[in-house]
């Protein structure tokens, strides 16, 4: 079933007026909306500080911005996934007026949760520079904007995969809820993957994950991203995005009959 | 406004009728809920577990946290929590969502928080068993004769200490509709500060008593100490029946105070 | 006593209570005015009285503050001055589908709303047959509401309250959406309701209905109470005004 021919451009505004509507129809009558996010964020690391550092006794140089440095990329992430995963769900009447559930329903909840990333870098930056006491690098200024490339290029394909997937089989919600706290402390995000047991650090070091959120600390903590780990990303991106495309290409064309 | 008190819109709605109501409401919740998911009631169930289990790994192996029993300490307090903390958090939101209940239908509004809590109070009832087999199997430890009083008297401890909390956040939310946000953030605090994944006697001892006052911790004490020395510690369940009743005051006052307005705040 | 349903000197405002955020109240910045009403009265000073075992209907253009007079004798919302007094049970039908779940069946939404209304659930069972009868839904009944169209909805509603032993019966517009044949049916419905000794209040659009249905009734314009008396009257006056104003004054306003 054909969709009506839509020029790039034209998608780029249907991606622009979707996004935009979205944040604003979350903060509408919530006026500390971006506020609570930024503090839910912090509060959780503030959590994790208390209890791995304070009560465990965990022995880490400067643990609130490893933490800090991680965990914001980490829930651009999982709540733009988790959310993106729904797309096709809540679009339902979209969709049937479409004729295609098209992919850039879920391209619009990662870009919501990137703007939030973005508006939040510059209290991440005020944190690694103030409480780091780590210089800001000039280099920042197209290393970020290259890493947030590399992470949308790495979670669209993963969104759009599990978003098309949920249309059929309603569970894969249910499974993202108990798999990204799983992966939380698999990535590691809490600890650094140095005290990781020998039989487990190999596998743990090959999570694509752990090397987006690493390229993000290195970023932040040693003022450039690490050329390896950035590249180990990449090349997931790529497969993965054969991979979602492949599943486009197969499912998308029935979403509307089953949503 | 004066109502006339002899002829009011509850005439007809005795106990045994509110009863009926939330059960009522509480299946339409789950039917809708469980509706297209092939696995159903599962999820409810392993989320707790998936949690515990990641705890374990993170504590147990990665931290190297020396616990005796760790995953019987996980998994007997992570359901209790799990219970509270989605029943609060939906309760929250509850007259939000339900905003076409309360503007256009005549219903005792108390009920639907009360509804939330009791929802995740039967998805731990269905676990309950599985918890009790994990119990058995893990922990060699056999269900107690005890537990036949015991553990009804802590579910109606625990409804009668998270009921109050729950109606007080979704009449504030109808209010304020920043809470919801402040009880996800509460809760994600709260989790470490109760603390259910490593022991109190952890916590550094000039932060002990701190931690000792929180009546969470009281409370998950209490299921812990039923399910794994098979004792209720009068003290500690005393103690959160006490928060119980002063919230539950408390929540009574905002009632009066809040619930005739909501209908035209959601 | 022997008015069914009455009410005196009810006064409305819905500019006093909104939903309010921490950042208004930290800063204390004033929220932004309520566009809803653009006059400070939802309701000034309306009162009427209906005796028991009669119909009244209340007219009068959007805005006029209709819906917001039923909510407040149905109580899911308070005047800010006045008095009520309703005698029995109240059941109402004030929006298409509120209090109905779209994933259950119309069965369990039978069950569901009956429950809402205040039936036992032996009762809601007893009555089901007649309930489901009346609703021609037939087989539809089974299947999840979300299926269903507004004349359906607007069926099994109206067949749940008028079978649900109420009293009295609050209904806004919802019968406008089925056929003309069912609307003959449920008018008839509601003259056994009455002849019961059961008591309507009902609002409406539909001048042809409100003249078939009340005995009396009130117009409203701008939350005041500008005419009242028979129905028929009552309507044929509100219809020669409307045609002569342009218009409408409180056309504007939305309508809760």
């Amino acid at each position: 079933m054909p969709s009506v021919e839509r020029s790039p451009r034209q998608l780029a505004e249907f991606l622009y007026l979707l996004t935009r509507q979205e944040l604003k129809a979350r903060y509408k009558g919530r006026f500390l909306g971006y506020v609570w996010a930024l503090a839910h964020t912090f509060a959780l690391a503030f959590v994790y500080w208390i209890a791995f550092k304070i009560i465990m006794g965990l022995d880490v140089t400067n643990y609130s911005v490893y933490l800090v440095a991680g965990m914001f990329p980490w829930v651009w992430m999982s709540v733009g996934v988790t959310s993106a995963t729904r797309s096709f769900v809540v679009n339902a009447l979209l969709i049937k007026e479409m004729g295609l559930a098209h992919a850039i329903l879920p391209l619009s909840n990662v870009m919501q949760e990137m703007a939030h990333f973005v508006l939040a870098l510059p209290a991440v930056i005020a944190w690694v520079v103030l409480a780091g006491g780590y210089d800001a690098a000039i280099s920042w200024l197209w290393q970020i904007p290259l890493m947030l490339v590399l992470q949308v290029a790495f979670v669209y394909p993963i969104a759009l995969g599990f978003a098309l997937a949920n249309a059929y089989v309603r569970d894969i919600e249910y499974l993202l809820g108990i798999g990204f706290p799983l992966l939380f402390f698999a990535t590691p995000m809490v600890y650094p993957i140095s005290i990781v047991p020998e039989p487990l650090h190999d596998w743990f070091e090959l999570n694509p994950l752990h090397a987006l959120m690493q390229s993000w600390r290195s970023l932040f903590m040693e003022g450039a991203l690490d050329p390896a780990q950035a590249a180990y990303v990449a090349g997931w991106a790529l497969a993965l995005a054969a991979v979602a495309w492949t599943l486009y290409r197969k499912l998308a064309p029935r979403v509307g009959e089953v949503v | 406004m004066t109502r006339d008190s002899t002829i009011n819109l509850s005439s007809g709605r005795g106990l045994p009728q509110l009863a009926e109501l939330l059960y009522v409401l509480v299946r339409k919740e789950l039917k809708a809920r469980y509706k297209n998911r092939f696995l159903g009631y599962v999820w409810a169930l392993a989320n707790p577990f998936a949690f515990a289990f990641v705890y374990w790994i993170a504590f147990k192996f990665i931290m190297r946290l020396e616990i005796e029993n760790y995953s019987l300490f996980l998994i007997t307090g992570m359901f209790p929590w799990v219970w509270m903390s989605v029943g609060v958090t939906g309760a929250t939101r509850s007259f939000v969502i339900n905003a076409s209940l309360i503007r256009k239908v005549s219903l005792p509004r108390a009920i639907l928080p009360l509804g939330n809590v009791a929802q995740e109070m039967v998805h731990f009832g269905f676990a309950l068993p599985v918890v009790m087999a994990f119990l058995w199997f893990a922990g060699e430890i056999r269900p107690n004769p005890s537990w036949l009083w015991q553990i009804p008297a802590l579910l109606v401890l625990q409804v009668a200490f998270v009921y109050p909390l729950a109606l007080s956040l979704a009449l504030a939310n109808a209010y304020v509709r920043d809470i919801e946000y402040l009880v996800g953030i509460g809760f994600s605090l709260l989790f470490f500060a109760t603390p259910m994944v490593y022991p109190i006697t952890l916590v550094p001892e000039a932060y002990r008593h701190w931690f000792e006052l929180n009546p969470l911790h009281a409370l998950m004490q209490s299921w812990r100490s039923v399910f794994l020395q098979g004792s209720l510690e009068p003290g500690t369940a005393a103690y959160a029946a006490a928060f119980a009743v002063v919230t539950g005051a408390i929540a009574w006052w905002l009632h009066r105070k809040l619930a005739p307005r909501i209908g035209e705040l959601v | 006593m022997t008015h069914a349903v009455m009410c005196e000197g009810l006064w409305k405002t819905y500019q006093r209570h909104r939903p309010v955020g921490v950042k208004t109240l930290l800063l204390g910045a004033d929220p932004p005015a309520d566009t809803r009403f653009a006059r400070e009265w939802a309701l000034a000073e309306v009162g009427f009285a209906v005796p028991r075992g009669r119909s009244f209907g209340v007219i009068g253009a959007n805005g006029s503050g209709k819906t917001t007079l039923l909510s407040i004798l149905l109580g899911t919302v308070q005047a800010d001055r006045g008095r009520i007094g309703l005698s029995g049970h109240v059941a109402s039908l004030l929006e298409l589908g509120a209090g109905f779940h779209g994933d259950l069946t119309g069965r369990e939404n039978v069950v569901l709303y009956g429950s809402i209304l205040g039936m036992r659930l032996a009762e809601i069972r007893r009555r089901f047959e007649a309930i489901a009868e009346f609703s021609e839904l037939e087989r539809a009944i089974e299947q999840p509401l979300r299926t269903y169209s507004a004349g359906m909805i607007a069926r099994l509603g109206f067949s749940i309250i008028i079978h649900c032993a109420a009293d009295i019966l609050l209904i806004d517009e919802v019968l406008a959406v089925g056929d003309a044949r069912f609307q003959a049916k449920c008018h008839q419905a509601l003259r056994e309701f009455r002849a019961r000794g059961g008591t309507l209040v009902i609002v409406s659009h539909n001048m042809k209905e409100m003249t078939e249905v009340c005995d009396e009734g009130i117009c409203l314009d701008l939350g005041r109470v500008v005419d009242s008396g028979p129905m028929a009257g009552v309507a044929a006056r509100y219809q020669e005004r409307m045609a002569a104003a342009r218009p409408v004054k409180g056309g504007k306003h939305a309508e809760r």
